[in-house]
C-alpha cells in the first residue's frame, strides 16, 4: 500500500491562458497526456467554446477560469480561484495573443494598443499576479509564448512583433531576477504554426510561407505544445532567461 | 522572554529559511541594518522574498517600495510593523 502511495506523483497544477485557442488546446492536451498528476487550468475570455469541451471531457483534471489578461483585477481573480483550491500553482503559459497586421504608416494608435496590452501587458500582469505563491513555493515555471516575429520582425507587423519582442526581453529579465528563488522562466518562439491564424491566409501566401521554411512545412501545434512542456518539466531546472525558436529552420 | 524578544527570534528564523541564509538566527542581531554597507547583505530579491514571506505568515502587506524601505530596515522595525499590524 506504502509502495503504491509513493508511485503517485505529486499534483502539478498548470495555469494557460489563451487556451480556448489552438495552441492554447494542444498544450492543454500536452499537459494532460503527460502526467496523470496534472490539473490544468484554462484560461478563457471572448470565446471558450473548445476550452469549455476539454473541461467537460476532463471534469477532474481541467477547469475553465475567466480571464481578460489585460486586467490585472482579472488575474487576480483567477489565481485566487485556482489557490483556494488546490493551495499550489507550479506553472503559468502565458499563451494568450492577439495580432492585428498593418504598415505602420497606417496602424491606428488603438490597434498598437490592443496588441501590445494582450501579447506584452497580459505578460507583464500574468508574471505579477503568480509570482508572490512561486515565490513562497521556492518553486515555479513561467514559459511565455512569444513569437518568431520577435526576432524576424516583419513587416505589416510593428505592434505585434514590438510586442513578443518586448516578451523575450522580459523573460530574460525576470529570469535573472527570481532565478535563484527556484523558479525558470522561458520563451517559446514559434513560426508559422498550424492554428485558425495560419488557416486564414490566403493559398499564394502559405506557398510564400512555405518557401521560407527549410523544413518545407509549418509546424503542428503539438510540437509546439512539446516544447512548453518540456520547459516546465523537472527536468528543465536549469535552463532559464532561453528564447527557444521553434520554426523549421527559419532563423 | 517575552512576546517581542519570541517574534524577533522567529522573524530571525523566518529570514534564514526564506532567504537561505549562511548565519544562524542567533547570529542576526536585532538593529543589525538588513541593507547597505556593514549590514546583513540583503539585496532587492531577497526584500521581494521577504515582502512575500511576511504576507503569507503574518498577513501583513507591503503595497509599495516606500513602506518596504521603512519596514525592511531591521528585524525591530519589522517587529515594529508587525506589532502594529496585529494590533489593528
Amino acid at each position: 500500500m506504502k509502495e503504491h502511495l509513493q508511485e503517485t506523483p505529486p499534483p502539478r497544477v498548470i495555469l494557460i491562458t489563451g487556451a480556448n485557442g489552438g495552441l492554447g488546446r494542444a498544450t492543454s492536451r500536452a499537459f494532460l497526456q503527460e502526467s496523470p498528476a496534472n490539473l490544468i487550468w484554462l484560461g478563457v475570455h471572448t470565446r471558450r467554446e473548445h476550452a469549455d469541451q476539454l473541461a467537460q471531457e476532463n471534469p477532474d483534471r481541467c477547469f475553465c477560469a475567466t480571464l481578460d489578461v489585460t486586467r490585472p483585477g482579472s488575474w487576480k481573480q483567477a489565481v485566487a480561484e485556482i489557490l483556494a483550491r488546490h493551495r499550489r500553482l507550479d506553472v503559468l503559459v502565458n499563451n494568450a495573443g492577439s495580432h492585428e497586421d498593418a504598415l505602420l504608416a497606417t496602424m491606428t494608435t488603438d490597434s498598437w494598443q490592443r496588441v501590445l496590452a494582450t501579447n506584452l501587458d497580459g505578460v507583464f500582469h500574468g508574471c505579477q499576479a503568480v509570482l508572490p505563491t512561486m515565490i513562497s513555493q521556492r518553486h515555479g515555471r513561467i514559459v511565455n509564448v512569444a513569437s518568431l516575429s520577435a526576432l524576424l520582425a516583419p513587416p505589416g507587423q510593428a505592434n505585434y512583433a514590438a510586442a513578443k519582442a518586448g516578451v523575450v526581453a522580459l523573460t530574460s529579465s525576470l529570469a535573472k531576477e527570481v532565478a535563484r528563488i527556484g523558479i525558470t522562466v522561458n520563451a517559446i518562439c514559434p513560426g508559422f504554426v498550424e492554428t485558425g491564424v495560419l488557416a486564414v491566409m490566403g493559398e499564394e501566401e502559405r506557398k510564400r510561407a512555405l518557401g521560407i521554411i527549410p523544413m518545407r512545412r509549418f509546424g503542428r501545434p503539438e510540437e509546439i505544445a512539446a516544447a512548453v512542456c518540456f520547459l516546465a518539466c523537472a527536468g528543465s531546472g536549469y535552463i532559464t532567461g532561453s528564447a527557444l525558436k521553434i520554426d523549421g529552420g527559419i532563423f | 522572554m517575552n512576546n517581542s524578544t519570541e517574534l524577533k527570534v522567529e522573524i530571525k528564523r523566518m529570514m534564514v529559511e526564506n532567504l537561505m541564509l549562511k548565519s544562524g538566527a542567533e547570529e542576526i542581531a536585532d538593529d543589525q541594518p538588513l541593507f547597505g554597507p556593514g549590514s546583513l547583505g540583503l539585496d532587492s530579491v531577497d526584500a521581494l522574498q521577504l515582502v512575500v514571506a511576511l504576507d503569507k505568515n503574518y498577513g501583513l502587506k507591503i503595497p509599495d517600495p516606500e513602506t518596504a524601505r521603512k519596514t525592511l530596515q531591521s528585524v525591530n522595525t519589522i517587529a515594529a510593523a508587525l506589532e502594529a499590524h496585529a494590533g489593528k
